[in-house]
């Protein structure tokens, strides 16, 4: 059954890829998108139903491997997927019908909408840390063309950025696994898995443990520029700004939890090699440091796709702080966060797509009286702005408040009233822009009316998820992040 | 010569990654674009070399793909489609550099003397004796550092793109040095991974070139904050 699993997770957006370059009929190719970014979706929580049960679930020769903590994250990543791909269609055939979007780049973005799924597939279900570094390049290759998708002079130079920045860390991070793979020659049987996570934890305590800490701080580095912490963090507000939203909120919801996949892993490993504060003080540093980082620029932004963007560094660092933190409370609270950080960054990139729609611009000092154009938008706007600032009643305040008490409770009380003060700060610059984009009058040019109706319903789902994991949360979603916390306990 | 004689091959392999050390303070000095790639071609070809001094020395065969698609791809295929680039855009071949040559040579003098103190604490681990070429891994070490520093210092698109090469011969090196090497399949991925970047930053240049007329990424200025 495993081989199936697999097969179907892996096998569906390769399906999909081919199926999308071969046609080139719009109809077609969202059609094939939306088949297989759907059931990529269900196939993720069969997966996860099984893991359940079975606790780990790996192909016979060992290439692919899916325990709770990896199964949790396919399901956010399918699912912010699935969700991408039903707005695309409206969005795209609305810039088809304004002019601003050829039938070759619809081609093109569907064609890498599904590379771009296959290759975070390829990350969270890889046995073999080669293969996890290898999925994890191909996703910047992969997105490479989606950032520079409307050909301005400004989104070629976010994609060349970001396409040298993250190749960057992530040739760091390939001597981290190598330095991983040697220190690991010795202990393990054969070398042809000294390279798999799952012999490598089973060796953990023998590794050498002066060497797995070096390779940590390598790793940190290249996963880290790819989930965007600071300093390494300087690609994202460009890739995220020029991205078309859908894209945007694919990478802010799907590839930073895959990033923040292959760091947990490492992490696990040097927690059970080397044991003792040192991965952990270097989380809880990066975490701050990332959180502080996003502050300023949050408060002085002018974009609000970019400002979307150093909300997402921000909220990286408060997942890393709180896995640096390292007691089961504090993992809850991250794996938590992370679910909840991806349903409000998709809402809030989708409704940044339709404000864009309407107004033909994402620069906020134009958008104005958005209540007045597009009401249902604009509500969704300011409502989804509250629950990523960390407001009751929506999930984000729970697992932020989780966090919270994880950190007093450990003693670490100066990083949490750090914590709490950047929060509050970066809430105040968010509702102020926020509220000049929603109030006020809309200039004349802008016409009144929804930009795409047909997509609304995808936003009241995402809010109503927020507004449900505020109130309570669902006792298969409770066991299926306490298998996670395991997972991360090592 | 006796090749497979174990002396003969640790003295070729010395010599070599002197030689590749040796091209990556050429890139350093070098001012002209054309000459920046042709070091680079030589330089893989060099770490091609001593993949194959590798396998022949110490029968570690199954690196003997990764040595040959080191020299088709990185010294071949990669200098090819750059030097395209190059003809194709007729890209001032002059490089303008925010450091002196003079001092980004210290610079990098340093910091092969860095590297070889970080490779020495690598090496002082248990089972430092894992491979007979471990010595090798001050000069993989010293390699990514320097194509960091092209990166940082030479602001040209291509001499970035050079500058990452650099770095990504390093990290072979050393994953060759302290491990004989990745794992086949691991390799290959790793090779396509790379090719596929370079097309893909090759295109982006292109583009870069069209749209601001010139190819240093001084011009890329207009995302900030």
């Amino acid at each position: 059954m495993s081989t199936i699993i697999f097969g179907l997770l892996l096998g569906l957006p390769v399906v999909g890829t081919i199926l999308c370059a071969v046609f080139h009929h719009r109809k077609v190719l969202e059609a094939v998108t939306l088949t297989s970014t759907g059931l990529t979706f269900l196939s993720a929580l069969w997966l996860v139903s099984t893991v359940m049960q079975v606790t780990v679930l790996s192909s016979e020769e060992g290439w692919w491997y899916a325990d709770g903590l990896s199964a949790y994250i396919i399901v956010i990543v399918s699912g912010s997927a699935l969700i991408v791909a039903l707005y695309s269609t409206g969005y795209l055939r609305r810039q088809i019908r304004d002019g601003n979007v050829t039938t070759r780049q619809l081609w093109l973005y569907y064609l890498l909408l599904n590379v771009f799924l296959f290759t975070m597939m390829l990350v969270l279900l890889s046995n073999n840390l080669g293969f996890l570094w290898i999925g994890s390049e191909a996703t910047t290759l992969a997105t490479a063309f989606l950032v520079a998708f409307y050909e301005r002079e400004r989104s070629i130079e976010a994609a060349w950025k970001y396409v040298i920045i993250c190749s960057v860390g992530i040739a760091l991070a390939l001597f981290g696994i190598i330095l991983t793979y040697y220190s690991a020659l010795d202990v393990v049987p054969s070398s042809g898995s000294a390279l798999n996570w799952s012999s490598l934890m089973l060796v953990a305590k023998d590794l050498d443990p002066a060497v797995l800490k070096l390779a940590f701080v390598f790793v940190l580095v290249g996963f880290g520029t790819k989930a965007g912490l600071a300093p390494m963090h300087t690609w994202k507000p460009d890739a995220y700004g020029e991205a078309p939203a859908p894209i945007s909120a694919l990478m802010a919801a799907g590839l930073v939890n895959v990033a923040l996949y292959s760091l947990m892993r490492f992490y696990i490993l040097v927690n059970t090699a080397a044991g003792g504060s040192f991965a952990s003080t270097l989380f809880i540093v990066f975490g701050l440091v990332s959180m502080g980082v996003a502050l300023p620029f949050i408060l002085i932004q002018k974009d609000f796709k970019r400002l979307l963007a150093y909300s997402s560094v921000e909220h990286v660092g408060i997942i890393v702080f709180a896995l640096g933190i390292g007691t089961p409370l504090a993992y809850f609270g991250a794996l938590l966060h992370l679910l909840n950080n991806a349903i409000a960054k998709t809402l809030l990139f989708l409704t940044a797509g339709n404000v864009r729609l309407a107004y033909k611009s994402k620069f906020m000092l134009k958008v104005t009286g958005a209540i007045k154009v597009m009401p249902v938008s604009a509500t969704f706007l300011i409502v989804g702005v509250f629950a990523i600032t960390g407001w009751p009643p929506f999930g984000v305040f729970i697992s932020e408040f989780t966090i919270m008490s994880a950190a007093f409770s450990e003693g670490y009380a100066v990083p949490a009233v750090l914590f709490i003060g950047i929060v509050a700060a970066i809430f105040v610059g968010f509702i102020y822009y926020t509220a000049r984009m929603v109030f006020g009058e809309p200039s004349r040019s802008v016409k009144a009316g929804e930009a795409d109706a047909s997509t609304l319903w995808l936003l009241g789902v995402l809010l109503a998820g927020l507004l449900l994991l505020g109130i309570y949360i669902p006792s298969p979603l409770q066991q299926c992040i306490q298998s996670a916390v395991h997972v991360l306990k090592g | 010569m006796d090749l497979t004689n174990i002396q003969t091959a640790e003295l070729l392999i010395d010599i070599f990654a002197a030689a590749i050390l040796v091209t990556a303070f050429l890139i350093v000095s070098s001012r002209s674009l054309v000459f920046y790639i042709r070091l680079f071609a030589l330089q893989s070809f060099f770490l091609g070399v001593v993949a194959l001094l590798v396998v022949l020395g110490y029968g570690e065969t199954h690196i003997l793909i990764a040595a040959v698609l080191t020299i088709a791809i990185k010294a071949i295929a990669i200098p090819v489609v750059l030097t395209r680039v190059i003809e194709r855009i007729h890209v001032q071949k002059e490089i303008r550099f925010s450091i002196s040559i003079t001092a980004s040579l210290l610079l990098c003098g340093g910091i092969v003397i860095l590297a070889d103190s970080v490779a020495q604490s690598i090496l002082r681990s248990p089972h430092a004796d894992a491979t007979a070429v471990s010595r090798v891994l001050s000069v993989s070490i010293a390699m990514m550092l320097i194509g960091l520093f092209i990166m940082m210092t030479r602001r040209k698109a291509l001499t970035q793109i050079v500058g990452l090469l650099t770095m990504e011969n390093g990290v072979f090196l050393s994953g060759l040095s302290i491990t004989y090497g990745m794992p086949l399949i691991v390799e290959i991925g790793i090779f396509f991974d790379i090719l596929v970047a370079v097309l893909i930053l090759g295109v982006f240049v292109f583009r870069i070139n069209k749209t601001f007329e010139s190819i240093s990424i001084d011009s890329l200025r207009s995302l900030r904050h």
